[in-house]
């Protein structure tokens, strides 16, 4: 009974955060309160074991969205609050309530029982190198979704460079500067632990590669990494590593099948499987971090290159 | 031969992001090795039948699977053909028109988005495959700059929120029936509440980006954006997407009473759209968004075939749906090439720029006269092929009357914005002078398609036999 | 009329509830910003529904690990999408800045 009633706070304080958020007068409040939301979010999903989920969404839907809020927000003027008038709001609430009476009265009918994949996923889990069932349909059993996933990312990543206004150069605080060089290890450190896990536990290619980039961000606002740009080769070659890997990977598994099996495009040699995965997943780490870190900060400003270059030395 | 259609395309796009110089050579390569890939594959699976994979070996129903019958191999075709003339336009034309270095890998990850989106029956990687094809758009449209980033915005945001009720919709079915495989999901299929509204919620989604009446406003402002090339693209091949997992969801998946409720929708929206598009394409003074309501209105073909199909079940009604894809995509093509290599020679983007474009450019006139002759319907092209396809179901039928007059209503709509534009192009008594030189071979280029569409009908008999089978 | 226990039913309601508000959200706006949030809230009712799908019939110990997946992959396209938003949001307001004040677009 406590459990429903804790059930029921949790789910009531989404509602009334998601509500929040969207009719809160200044933008900035929506924001905040969106954030909030995210990582109740989490708690929820958490509750409902499933921890890789919760650790995404905290990364993801709490951290990185709101991250890039905040930086859209920066970079416009303050707004004054608008004010909608009552049939403004009225009709596109009654058609709301409308659709929501509708999914309810379909969402009533849903069985009580657990897809029939889920039996299917746990039998041939031995057969897929790595014994994390998510891992095991990530990168093995769907991975052409995932693939696709990486190569959605890398778009996101296209576009945004291909229409990113020109950055302003901002000046760093001393102290965030010396904390953040002290945090880097640690990130990178957490990051892989987070990759190495994900063969068994929660853990994964994503969530090492949001940490790290949560990382990155840190240093790079800090006007740190200044390399790391799209401009720059290796970067670029990095960036795109994440899918060209997957690729390689699988080109390389269609060789090494044997004969007497057909070639399957993207079917991991079941002996080589593991191996074949933490390879991917390393690659694709490294690429979602890049490309985050760039999605959240962008290309540096010119001029604070030229202005990095020059006084970079005599600082050190 | 399938994984090579899917593979090619991205490791182009990869190659291109790295060595940014070659990409335009990279782009023709790919395209022209693709365009013989899915040559070779459709004559194969016209000889040997459709062929399936389940992607990485698992067993059906955990496996990804594709399939490749007919139609999907036609489409394919289509679409490799079509990235291989836009990609030799750009090539022409790119210096000129200050076209970005990122049309290239973009074009090539649009060829990889819908090409797996044709060959994928899969419901949560056609998602993947939508949010995919929508963000190439999207990102391919604001290359235009300034002046199309609130255009893309707003097709951005419109395309996310589809993509999010198909999803919903998804989520619901696999809560119901746990599998995502459309085959599969078919023979468990039940008529009630749940399955209802998620083929509801899914059919608002895959309208609004399809661009369906009433559903269309994004479209004329982002299609008529985009660069010429890009436009093309979007317009002959980007909204079929959508349509094609629409077709799919009702002639795969609903029963036979859904599918009977939902038809008046399909065609009463499909004539509204032939009809208030047809106007709309009539009244605006700018070129190229008039090429783009005429998008909107031929969609209405489309939508008004899969209406009849869902309600009287006739194959016949399935060819014209896809013949009037394939047509329209052709002719298409041809117009926004045509309209876009005269605004930028004649320098304007209204109407009235094309004042006198019969005497300074004639080829691309003529392309786009030909490639309207389709799109009115006029015998022997591919788009008369479809509307005769259409008028032979409805005979059949008998006592379809009023359908008839709606389409002949909707028939001397596009003939009027046809001539509208031939008129002003044979005004030859004070010509818009152009800014230089017209150049020969984007105008070529702009009329293959269009002769293509009429070449349709050489290869009526089997086209024709082919989409009766197989149109899904 | 249901089988579903009451938990999963509060679950069921939230995530529809979440998808209500930012289908209002997103109709209502007024501000671009506001209706990206919308998306995004629209997209965690969805994913929470998806959620309570994997953990309904919970028997022996683990989730659906096929949802799992779906939704991580769900999670990343859209962060993804939401990114290019906010840059193309981001030049839109550089593009004229001068004679941008509230953003006001006449109805939805």
């Amino acid at each position: 009974m406590s459990l429903l009633l804790f059930d029921a706070t949790l789910c009531l304080l989404l509602l009334v955060l998601a509500l929040a958020s969207i009719l809160s007068r200044q933008l900035v409040h929506g924001v905040i309160l969106y954030i909030a939301f995210g990582l109740m979010m989490a708690l929820a999903w958490a509750r409902l074991a499933t921890p890789d989920l919760a650790l995404a969404e905290a990364a993801i839907g709490a951290g990185l969205t709101g991250a890039l809020c905040f930086s859209a927000l920066a970079r416009q003027q303050l707004h004054l609050p608008v004010v909608l008038s009552w049939p403004q709001r009225l009709w596109p609430a009654v058609f709301v309530l409308l659709m929501l009476g509708g999914v309810l009265a379909a969402l009533l009918q849903l069985p009580p029982t657990a897809s029939p994949l889920v039996d299917v996923a746990q039998a041939e889990l031995i057969n897929s190198g790595v014994s994390h069932p998510v891992t095991a349909v990530l990168l093995n059993f769907r991975s052409w979704d995932t693939l696709l996933e990486l190569v959605v990312l890398l778009l996101a990543l296209l576009g945004a460079l291909q229409v990113a206004p020109a950055a302003k150069a901002t000046t760093s605080w001393p102290l965030s500067l010396s904390w953040s060089r002290l945090l880097a290890p640690m990130v990178i450190l957490l990051a892989g632990y987070l990759l190495w896990a994900g063969a068994s536990q929660p853990g994964g290619a994503f969530q090492a590669g949001a940490l790290l980039a949560a990382g990155a961000v840190v240093l790079r606002l800090n006007h740190q990494l200044n390399w790391l740009r799209w401009s720059n080769f290796w970067i670029r070659l990095l960036i795109v590593s994440g899918v060209s890997a997957f690729v390689l990977a699988a080109l390389l598994a269609m060789l090494l099948t044997t004969d007497n099996t057909d070639v399957i495009w993207l079917r991991w040699p079941p002996q080589l499987a593991g191996g074949f995965i933490l390879l991917v997943e390393l690659f694709a780490t490294l690429a979602i971090a890049l490309t985050l870190t760039l999605l959240v900060v962008g290309e540096p400003a010119a001029a604070e290159q030229a202005q990095q270059n020059s006084g970079g030395e005599a600082h050190d | 031969m399938m994984v090579l259609l899917l593979v090619l395309p991205l490791v182009g796009a990869l190659l291109m992001l790295l060595w940014p110089k070659i990409a335009p050579l990279l782009t023709l390569l790919t395209a022209t090795i693709c365009s013989l890939a899915a040559l070779q594959l459709l004559l194969q699976v016209s000889e040997q039948g459709s062929q399936q994979i389940l992607l990485a070996g698992w067993p059906s129903g955990l496996a990804i699977s594709l399939e490749a019958n007919s139609l999907s191999c036609l489409l394919i075709l289509l679409t490799t053909v079509l990235q291989l003339l836009v990609a030799l336009y750009a090539f022409a034309t790119y210096r000129r028109d200050k076209l970005g270095t990122g049309f290239w890998p973009l074009s090539s990850l649009l060829q990889l988005g819908l090409t797996s989106l044709w060959l994928s029956r899969d419901l949560f990687n056609l998602y993947v495959c939508l949010e995919l094809l929508g963000l190439v758009a999207v990102a391919l449209v604001s290359l235009s700059g300034d002046k199309a980033i609130k255009p893309a915005l707003n097709y951005l945001l419109l395309s996310l929120f589809g993509s999010l009720c198909y999803l919903l919709g998804v989520a619901m079915l696999y809560g119901a029936y746990g599998v995502l495989d459309i085959s599969a999901l078919a023979l468990q299929w039940q008529t009630n509440i749940l399955s209802t509204a998620a083929l509801l919620l899914m059919t608002l989604g895959l309208m609004l980006k399809a661009a369906l009446w009433p559903l269309h406003g994004w479209l004329p402002a982002a299609h008529g954006a985009a660069p010429a090339p890009v436009s093309a693209l979007l317009s002959a091949l980007v909204v079929k997407g959508p349509l094609f997992i629409l077709c799919l969801l009702w002639l795969q998946l609903a029963s036979a009473p859904q599918a009977v409720a939902i038809a008046p929708l399909f065609t009463g929206c499909g004539l509204a759209a032939l009809l208030l598009g047809g106007v709309s394409a009539l009244r605006t003074p700018f070129a190229k968004n008039m090429v783009a309501y005429s998008t909107v209105a031929q969609l209405g073909y489309a939508m008004l075939a899969l209406g009849l199909l869902l309600r009287f079940n006739q194959p016949l009604f399935a060819a014209a749906l896809w013949l009037f894809v394939l047509a329209h995509a052709l002719a298409k093509a041809a117009c926004f090439l045509a309209i876009g290599e005269i605004t930028a020679t004649l320098g304007g983007k209204r109407l009235n720029t094309l004042k006198g474009a019969s005497q300074t450019m004639p080829l691309a006139m003529f392309a786009f006269a030909v490639a309207g002759g389709s799109l009115i319907g006029l015998p022997p092209s591919g788009g008369f092929l479809a509307k005769w396809a259409l008028l032979q179901g409805l005979w059949l039928q008998g006592d379809q009357l009023l359908w008839l007059l709606a389409i002949v209503l909707a028939t001397l709509l596009s003939a009027a914005y046809v001539f509208r534009v031939v008129v002003l192009a044979f005004d030859r008594a004070d010509p818009v002078a152009p800014d230089f030189a017209p150049r020969i071979l984007p105008q070529w280029l702009a009329l293959l398609p269009a002769l293509a569409v009429w070449a349709m009908a050489l290869y009526s008999e089997p086209l024709l036999r082919l989409l009766k089978q197989e149109g899904l | 009329m249901t089988d579903l226990s009451p938990q999963l039913l509060l679950y069921i309601g939230t995530a529809a509830g979440l998808f209500a508000i930012g289908l209002y959200g997103f109709i209502v706006g007024p501000q671009t910003l506001r209706r990206i949030l919308a998306l995004n809230i629209i997209g965690a009712g969805i994913f929470m529904l998806m959620v309570v799908l994997a953990y309904r019939g919970l028997a022996d110990g683990a989730a659906d690990p096929v949802l799992q997946a779906l939704i991580l992959t769900g999670l990343v396209v859209a962060v993804s999408a939401t990114a290019f938003a906010l840059a193309l949001l981001a030049r839109l307001k550089q593009a004229r800045p001068g004679q941008y004040r509230p953003e006001q677009e006449p109805g939805p």
